[in-house]
């Protein structure tokens, strides 16, 4: 299977974001979602570098909402997870499952 | 709601060396997300911390884009900075080669008027940097929307070689500071010349997207 077809780990994260925000996914509420639940920093440069990718290669789609004053009259751009995108998930999890049934990862963290 | 205004603007050299590195389809998004937690941060607390905030994103930010825009096209980012290597090599080279021209033609004069000659000779400086300049241009101006990308690459291989000089020279004699910082002119002033054309590139653009 080509390895396109699976996501990095990055790629993974962004993605499961966009999947929990649904509707509104956009750069910021991407980025505070990944701080907040990996507790590391993102750059929004990181964010948008990622969805670019995952854009060309047909796992997001994105469109421009309304501008808004707060942005200083820009407009956000929203992004969602298409079908393939979810497949590309799905396979990605499963992979990480299948690699880690059977590992005792507490007892692992005990010792690093 | 505290006003825009009140809360200040976020820092606007950030802004410039982000749009710098930006595709400009990206730019507004960008722009925006980043002014609007810029807004929030500085409400919640205050412009100083916001401010900070906003420089670690602009440095994260370019570092990202510098990274992804180069795996996008390695190669024709590689093909551009070799090609600006050999250009570079070449008109470097010119200034120095058209004052031993001149001077060899006009030795009698250059004799009478040394310092006429010492002038020129201080002239030297400014003519390797307009000619870097012209190859930051030449490179920038053959792969667009990758200007800052290609020429810093440039300018990062310069420096590494003129690093290399330097430490191969310091082991046999010490160096001036001066001459060591004027040393990495050219690489910066390839740099400036991508940043040029960025700019032009980026406001002819807005200008056709506003009529």
């Amino acid at each position: 299977m080509p390895s396109r077809d699976y996501l990095g780990e990055f790629e993974h994260i962004v993605v499961l974001a966009l999947m929990r925000l649904a509707d509104r996914a956009y750069g910021v509420t991407v980025r505070q979602e990944i701080e907040f639940r990996t507790k590391r920093e993102v750059s929004i440069g990181a964010i948008y570098a990622t969805l670019d990718r995952l854009e060309s290669k047909g796992f997001v789609k994105s469109h421009l909402g309304d501008p808004t004053p707060e942005r200083g009259g820009r407009s956000k751009r929203f992004f969602h997870v298409t079908a393939k995108g979810v497949a590309a998930v799905t396979r990605t999890q499963r992979a990480f499952q299948s690699m880690s049934e059977g590992l005792d990862l507490g007892f692992m963290r005990s010792y690093s | 709601m505290t006003s825009q205004a009140h809360l200040g603007q976020p820092p606007r050299l950030a802004g410039w060396f982000i749009h710098r590195f930006t595709a400009h389809e990206n730019a507004e998004s960008i722009f925006g997300d980043l002014l609007e937690e810029y807004s929030y941060l500085a409400s919640k607390s205050g412009v100083t911390f916001a401010r900070r905030w906003y420089w670690r994103q602009t440095v994260k930010t370019i570092a990202h884009l510098f990274g992804s825009s180069y795996r996008a096209a390695p190669w024709s980012t590689t093909a551009a900075a070799v090609g600006g290597f050999l250009l570079h090599k070449f008109v470097s080279g010119l200034p120095d080669k058209l004052l031993s021209a001149v001077t060899d033609r006009y030795l009698a004069f250059w004799s009478t008027h040394f310092n006429a000659y010492i002038w020129v000779l201080k002239a030297m400086m400014p003519a390797h940097l307009v000619a870097s300049l012209f190859v930051g241009c030449v490179i920038a101006l053959a792969v667009k929307g990758r200007e800052m990308v290609a020429t810093i690459t440039l300018a990062l291989v310069l420096c590494a070689l003129i690093g290399s000089a330097m430490v191969w020279v310091a082991t046999r004699s010490p160096l001036g500071i001066v001459w060591m910082l004027g040393s990495f002119a050219d690489p910066f002033a390839i740099v400036v010349g991508g940043a040029i054309v960025r700019t032009r590139r980026s406001a002819a653009i807005t200008l056709a997207k506003h009529g």
